[in-house]
């Protein structure tokens, strides 16, 4: 018998199909909003900045990319170019070797839902085909509208789009890379960027 | 009894290490009270968690085969194995397939369970931890005590050493972060450098065949987008029925480990990336017998939180090592008996006071304390002194007049006994306590003397 078959037999013979699924959770009514999502993000060890309006944003990401990026590599995913026009920003390409994205200074992607509770930010395959590019980088950038914004998680894996997972990946990510390996101390940038910040569009 | 907890408990945690030990989980703890207070849906969430998973458990076989089917029309391989070491073969069958020699991995309970790290090792493979922890305890050449936090019976101090031994690190150097850059730089150039990734899983939902990675560190994100081949191992009780129960348990599994609203990256991963190969292996390992258990099988619903570990009076002062299992702790307590067979497993539920904290904390509402009472029952490991022991003390009990005699006895030689002495055989009891002075006469004698007096 192979492991497969085996294995099911198991336990199929302890399996008796007579309890019911219990439903979908109605979380109560938790606070949304621009303000509730920068707070948590900030306890998530985030910044956050803005939110800007189209005309301000591509502007206010360049200056602050001059001190951030200090002459390194500044790579943009094309979701996140789209909506900023022509700045200091090399555009991602899609086809890359993942490896290629080594010794990126700042990466700049364009994030989807974002939820008040956690700080957590969609990024979709669909918006970032590059999925070693936010983990490579020293510094992550993410592109959040104001009205992405949701209140708990439950609502924002609703709000996903129904091709959310035909890209390979999804991952809410929530503040910069972090460990507390050793003795308990909080240290930023374990493996992924060490820094996140959030810059917000208005709609 | 639990004397070879106890035991371990003392060779492996020396006397000043407990109360840092102590402090430092329970720290861990009362992060998650606070995290827990400001969720105002925890209670239904919980039950909620509960629900979804006694369905799933009932419902395990049509919800793998469905999880099969949907990976692999995602372009996933999926793989069965029945044991251990099924599982570790496998795995390395996939690697000397495609003749790799560098893995990097990320943390896997179930491959901690399963030994592969040192079952590929021995075969020649170069496999390389990944969470800081996790690397720390593997040059230390340690099993992990704690399922979250791998290396917390571990100084700063010991770690520089470690670090200055095997990665160069300047002598002396005990800055946690100075330190964690030191890792960071070696294990950046591992990461480019890997042939493999393998990672565990922490939900794997039925319905879209997707496997839920979580982690702080985004260490298991870089292992499974820079190799050209991802392996995902998980226990076959991983499984979640629909992407809408995803959150119910997401909310609850950071709050609970460490208190964070969320783990700083969530990856749900469905299907291989463009021009790589994904490979699932469904591992059983003991987890079907445990399914046939009335009284056990709601443990099958742990999410490895490590709560239970936090709160646990006997864990925090003993360690993670004195329990000599993968999963230590209340869960592992409960596990280890459904999983193997053996004296070291029998004996794990009777290092519990009962206290019923962990039950209180888990997140998905497993009464494990009233499992590790039952375990008692169902595997009893008393040996034969104890039980001659107890035979005696029902007969005693059972006739007053020899209950007395021998009371009377007992009182004289009560000073004797109270004393540690080499034969004594209260000696190992009398290790961390004291009898009380006695108290001269018998409850009996003294009610009588009162009344009389009155």
């Amino acid at each position: 018998m192979s492991d497969r078959q085996l294995v099911l037999k198991r336990v199929r013979a302890s399996t008796r199909h007579r309890v019911d699924h219990p439903g979908p959770h109605q979380p109560p009514e938790l606070p949304g909003g621009w303000g509730t999502f920068a707070a948590a993000l900030e306890g998530v060890g985030g910044r956050v900045h803005g939110p800007f309006d189209s005309g301000q944003l591509a502007g206010r990401l360049s200056a602050w990319l001059e001190q951030r990026a200090d002459g390194g590599r500044v790579v943009a995913v094309e979701a996140a170019a789209s909506r900023l026009g022509p700045g200091p920003w090399e555009l991602a390409e899609v086809e890359a070797d993942p490896h290629s994205f080594e010794g990126t200074a700042v990466a700049v992607l364009l994030g989807g839902v974002a939820v008040a509770e956690n700080g957590a930010v969609a990024v979709e395959g669909r918006l970032a085909p590059q999925r070693a590019l936010p983990f490579l980088c020293r510094h992550l950038v993410l592109l959040v509208s104001t009205d992405a914004v949701v209140p708990d998680l439950h609502t924002a894996f609703h709000r996903l789009p129904n091709d959310a997972l035909a890209h390979h990946h999804l991952t809410w990510i929530s503040g910069p890379s972090k460990t507390a390996d050793i003795e308990q101390t909080l240290v930023y940038g374990a493996h992924g960027p060490l820094t996140l910040d959030v810059f917000g569009m208005e709609p | 009894m639990s004397q070879d907890l106890d035991r371990r408990a003392r060779e492996l945690l020396p006397e000043l290490a407990v109360e840092r030990h102590d402090a430092a989980v329970f720290d861990l703890r009362r992060r998650r009270d606070e995290a827990v207070a400001s969720v105002p849906d925890w209670e239904p969430l919980r039950e909620r968690a509960a629900a979804i998973k006694r369905h799933t458990l009932d419902h395990l076989d049509v919800l793998l085969e469905r999880f099969e089917e949907r990976a692999r029309a995602a372009g996933a391989v999926v793989h069965w194995a029945r044991d251990a070491e099924a599982h570790n073969l496998l795995v390395a069958r996939l690697l000397e397939e495609r003749d790799i020699a560098r893995v990097v991995k990320s943390k896997s309970m179930l491959t901690e369970e399963c030994g592969l790290n040192a079952f590929l090792a021995k075969r020649g493979f170069d496999v390389v931890d990944t969470d800081l922890g996790e690397r720390i305890v593997q040059l230390g050449d340690e099993p992990p005590s704690h399922i979250i936090v791998p290396a917390i019976h571990r100084t700063r101090g010991e770690i520089g050493a470690l670090f200055h031994r095997k990665m160069g690190s300047p002598a002396g150097e005990s800055d946690p972060e100075r330190l964690t850059r030191v890792a960071r730089r070696d294990l950046r150039g591992r990461f480019l450098a890997a042939e493999a990734g393998i990672t565990g899983v922490n939900f794997a939902v039925a319905e879209t065949g997707s496997l839920v990675v979580v982690t702080n560190e985004g260490n298991a994100d870089l292992g499974m987008c820079l190799p050209p081949i991802h392996i995902a191992c998980l226990g076959i009780e991983k499984l979640i029925p629909t992407m809408e129960d995803l959150p119910v348990f997401l909310r609850l599994l950071a709050r609970s480990a460490t208190g964070q609203p969320i783990t700083a990256y969530t990856s749900v991963v469905t299907g291989p990336r463009p021009g790589a190969e994904l490979h699932v292996v469904l591992v059983d390992n003991g987890r079907s017998d445990l399914l046939a258990s009335e009284n056990h099988r709601s443990a099958l619903s742990c999410i490895r939180c490590g709560a239970c570990l936090n709160t646990c009076p006997v864990y925090r002062r003993a360690g993670g090592h004195a329990y000599g299992t993968a999963v230590p702790g209340p869960i592992g307590a409960v596990l280890a008996p459904g999983l193997r067979d053996d004296a070291g497993a029998r004996a794990l539920p009777h290092a519990s006071s009962l206290c019923g904290s962990c039950t209180a904390v888990c997140p998905v509402g497993i009464d494990l304390h009233d499992q590790l009472l039952a375990w008692r029952r169902e595997k009893p490991s008393t040996g034969p002194l104890e039980r001659l022991a107890l035979e005696t003390a029902a007969v005693v009990m059972g006739h007053p007049r020899l209950y007395r005699l021998l009371g009377r006895v007992a009182g004289r030689l009560w000073p004797a006994l109270a004393r540690r002495w080499p034969g004594n055989p209260a000696s190992h009891w009398l290790d961390s306590r004291e009898l009380p002075e006695h108290p001269g006469l018998s409850f009996s004698q003294r009610w009588i003397r009162e009344r009389d007096r009155g």
